[in-house]
């Protein structure tokens, strides 16, 4: 069981609470949140905060395709995720990204969720500027993307 | 043939709108699309050479969302995607 959203946080926000009603599951033992925030300092740099951009058809596909592979990869036993990226001004504190994975065992949600943030940063074309104190904002500079 | 060159991440920067025009005579290849890229961001851009290194590093998507290799053909209008490196998460 899947579900993955590009959120723009103009129109909507990211929140635990969902992803919590999603994976519930009796068939698993074991559940698992990943939530990336945007911290307040990179490369010296005091930040307040990030924007964020997506190509949101290729991300929510290329979501979809790391859900599968972790599924083939990882020989999980009912997998459930559950993957929203936010898209848009982040301030500081804010959540930029949750993974709330649940499998039978815990072992495996440990894995699940490493796969699946890993492979986002080789595979999912989203970009981030950092805002920082002042006026100053820059695109990091980021890797290019591996089919 | 009209190719519209849609811009994610730091290649937003080129345009006031999220995307670019380009007009071809004939038949081009996803690295005749690069090159054109390239000439653009070289005139309108002299001073920065980053803009210049990150079409050089970025890959290309279709109008299928798939990522396309630079001999991939474009032989009728359509939309085309520049995906410069990535850093999500």
């Amino acid at each position: 069981m899947f579900h993955c959203e590009v959120i723009d946080v103009n129109k909507n926000k990211i929140t635990i609470v969902r992803a919590e009603k999603f994976i519930e599951s009796h068939k698993c033992g074991a559940s698992l949140y990943f939530v990336g925030t945007v911290r307040d300092h990179n490369n010296d740099k005091t930040v307040t905060g990030i924007t964020y951009d997506a190509h949101d058809a290729m991300v929510k596909k290329s979501f979809e395709e790391i859900y599968n592979d972790a599924i083939s990869k990882l020989k999980l036993e009912h997998p459930v995720a559950f993957v929203e990226h936010a898209k848009g001004y982040v301030p500081l504190g804010g959540i930029s990204v949750i993974i709330a994975v649940a499998c039978k065992h815990r072992a495996q949600v440990y894995e699940f969720s490493r796969f699946i943030i890993e492979e986002i940063k080789k595979k999912t074309p989203i970009w981030k500027k950092e805002h920082y104190q002042g006026e100053e904002t820059k695109w990091l500079e980021g890797k290019p993307i591996q089919k | 043939m009209k190719i519209k060159l849609e811009l994610f991440g730091v290649c937003r920067e080129f345009s006031d709108n999220d995307f670019l025009n380009f007009d071809f005579d004939e038949d081009i290849e996803i690295k005749d699309l690069r090159k054109e890229v390239e000439k653009f961001v070289s005139k309108q851009f002299p001073e920065n050479k980053n803009f210049l290194e990150m079409v050089k590093k970025s890959a290309f998507s279709s109008e299928a969302n798939e990522i396309i290799g630079d001999d991939f053909k474009l032989n009728k209008n359509q939309t085309v995607s520049i995906i410069p490196p990535i850093g999500g998460g």
